[in-house]
């Protein structure tokens, strides 16, 4: 495995506690593979994002599990180890591109400042850059590399972002929403961009991102969390099929598809996610699940597989909910609106 | 997606409705110094019959939301004119113009931004109600917590300030407050874009069922075309200050007849890895021209690829035309698309 996550727990500091923000998070990626994490704010996306690229924010803690990277335990790696690994063999695509370059210093010099920490002799530079450049279909990389960010496009400046990546050649990329601010045309090129990358140089990605478009296109895997943790993980093509977390299901349903052939209301998921200082007993999303049975007020599911290399924590799951509750034929699952909120009714 | 044609349902035709809304050749240049300007909406004319959402989607930086600002008359016009129930509201000053404020209310894309940290959500879903005098006293918090309980929020929350709401709540707060005179329109500009997709769920359904209930009319804008396309009877997608194509919901998406259009369905994300991975991007080359200096002829033609240059597109400007029963689009060649 290149990536190995085992029962990360990460915390951050609120006030005077600890508030675990992300929760025994288990996950592996294979070399050359894209792994989508899909999740809402405040789901923990971004945070795995953070810790697997060693860019843990101020207060935030790693307080229990392992992270694995080509053998290596990253969490015990040395701040030196990490920088040099960061960059080289992990690099990191920021949400917003804009803000991830620095406005007054050249496109040029940031390209080659980053060649340099990751030990491009300084001669090879200027050629590696122009290399990179072409292959996110920049032309005219000397332009390029005279002008400042401001000069340039959201998109361009995410393929600069993106040509940094790539140019060292990582074995792994963590893209923590890449597209979200862009537009949709300049968003789908970013995509078959980073597919064809994927295909042609075999670095693996963890894409993080809050669009299910986005998990269809581009991944293999994925893992969908809900309140920090994750709720159902699995090939892409059998979670999209045969969703087994109500959640995920839900999350489904909520989506207008612009190929939709009739107008069908949406499933919207009622109620809110929990405050994570205080989360509900039982399992986290039991106050907004539609086909939740007693023991989801007490106890907490945890991941099981639920079919061939898929994984879900519910203790009902969309099987049972479909034949015991009739899950496909609720259509309103508002409280009190012939929801399928009814305690008791499959409880064991 | 075009395989889908034969199970559409009719596009809701709302034939005989009066038009609510009329945009007459509106232009909107804004001053840029050194004599040039930056050409937000540069000749737009369209309908809104009462009761239909009309949907307007396009990039940033092409003018739906100037376009917004200029309907709701929150921006004056460069020229050209705009009729709210055949009242020419872009001749309307001061009071006459405050009064027919009335009738057209925007709702926010920030919830965060849009409404004032200082003030109880009783407050602001009332200042309307204030303004224009509307009911007093007891009357008046009856009807702040009427409003409460029809965009689904505890009417007893009026008390309580913005920040103690989540995103969704919060939008449901700038709902109310854009119902609260019972306005004949209602704009829309990015109102659930800042949402994340649980939470859209959850409003555009109260849109939905605000409509249905209050016969309201929608100006829906969003760059989300999914989104769009759920909520809209007809869709106008603007390119650089121009509507390129307006259709009902259905024509836009399985028969588009403008290449953007085209390029901007096929880029849109579909949640389903079977599709998904299948479709062809329509790839425009290069980046959005400046509005200060836009192309020549069609707009789109330095980035169409069905564009034939130098003629006629870079020479001379396609108009908006019906290209099929009630589906105008603008481009010389729109049986290539």
């Amino acid at each position: 495995m290149l990536l190995d996550v085992a029962g990360l727990t990460v915390t951050a500091r609120v006030g005077d506690a600890d508030v675990p923000i992300v929760r025994d998070a288990g996950f592996t990626v294979a070399p050359g593979r894209i792994l989508g994490i899909v999740g809402e704010s405040g789901a923990g996306k971004s945070t795995i994002a953070r810790v697997v690229a060693g860019l843990l924010p101020p207060g935030f803690r790693i307080a229990s599990g392992s992270v694995t990277f080509e053998g290596e335990d990253l969490p015990a790696a040395s701040a030196a180890r990490r920088r040099e690994l960061l960059g080289r063999r992990i690099a990191f695509i920021p949400q917003a591109p804009l803000s991830s370059l620095n406005p007054v210093v050249s496109v040029g010099r940031q390209f080659a400042e980053h060649l340099a920490h990751a030990r491009v002799p300084r001669a090879e530079r200027r050629g590696v850059a122009a290399r990179a450049l072409a292959e996110v279909r920049l032309d005219d990389s000397e332009a390029l590399l005279a002008r400042y960010p401001f000069q340039l496009s959201g998109g361009m400046c995410q393929r600069v972002l993106i040509a940094m990546a790539f140019a060292t050649n990582p074995a792994l990329i963590v893209a923590d929403e890449p597209t979200t601010a862009l537009d949709v045309t300049v968003q789908a090129q970013i995509l078959e961009l980073l597919g064809d990358l994927n295909r042609d140089l075999g670095t693996a990605i963890v894409m993080i991102t809050h669009n299910m478009g986005v998990v269809a296109g581009l991944c293999s895997r994925v893992l969908v969390m809900y309140a920090g943790e994750i709720v159902e993980q699995g090939p892409v093509e059998q979670i999209f099929e045969n969703p087994q977390h109500p959640y995920t299901w839900s999350l489904l349903r909520s989506i207008p598809r612009v190929d939709a052939l009739r107008h069908e209301r949406l499933r919207s998921i009622e109620g809110l996610a929990p405050d994570l200082l205080h989360p509900p007993a039982g399992c986290r999303f039991h106050p907004r699940c539609p086909f939740r049975i007693e023991k989801c007020f007490t106890d907490e599911p945890r991941l099981q597989e639920v079919a061939p290399d898929q994984l879900a924590a519910c203790w009902v799951t969309m099987a049972r909910a479909r034949k015991e509750m009739g899950a496909d034929d609720l259509i309103d699952i508002r409280p009190g609106a012939g929801s399928g909120v009814r305690k008791g009714e499959l409880t064991d | 997606m075009a395989e889908g044609v034969l199970q559409q349902e009719p596009a809701p035709m709302k034939a005989g409705a009066k038009t609510l809304v009329r945009v007459e050749n509106v232009i909107k240049h804004f001053p840029a110094g050194l004599g040039q300007s930056v050409k937000a909406v540069d000749g737009v004319s369209f309908e809104i019959v009462e009761g239909e959402t009309l949907g307007l989607v396009g990039e940033s930086g092409c003018g739906k939301s100037t376009l917004a600002r200029l309907v709701t008359q929150l921006l004056p016009v460069t020229s050209g004119k705009i009729f709210i129930n055949d009242i020419e509201v872009t001749k309307l000053r001061g009071e006459k113009l405050r009064q027919q404020r009335r009738q057209m209310q925007m709702i926010f894309q920030d919830p965060f931004a849009s409404l004032d940290p200082r003030m109880t959500v009783g407050d602001i879903i009332a200042e309307p109600l204030v303004n224009f005098g509307v009911m007093r006293g007891r009357k008046r918090s009856e009807r702040v917590q009427e409003l409460l309980k029809i965009v689904g929020l505890n009417p007893n929350f009026n008390n309580r300030y913005p920040h103690e709401f989540s995103g969704g709540q919060r939008q449901r707060i700038g709902i109310a407050r854009a119902l609260a005179l019972n306005p004949k329109l209602v704009v829309c500009d990015e109102a659930i874009s800042a949402l994340d997709v649980s939470i859209q769920a959850q409003i555009v359904n109260l849109l939905e069922d605000l409509q249905r209930e209050f016969k309201l009319t929608y100006l829906f804008i969003a760059h989300d075309l999914s989104v769009v396309r759920h909520i809209s009877d007809r869709v106008m997608v603007m390119y650089l200050g121009k509507i390129v194509e307006v259709a009902d919901s259905a024509g836009t998406y399985t028969s588009p007849k403008h290449p953007y259009t085209k390029a901007l369905l096929s880029a849109i994300p579909v949640p389903d890895p079977r599709i998904q991975r299948g479709k062809r991007l329509v790839e425009l080359s290069g980046e959005i021209p400046s509005p200060l200096n836009p192309p020549s002829g069609c707009r789109f033609h330095t980035r169409c690829p069905i564009a034939r240059v130098p003629t006629p597109c870079a020479e001379v400007e396609p108009p908006l035309e019906e290209k099929a029963r009630g589906h105008l689009a603008a481009c010389h060649f729109s049986q290539d698309v």
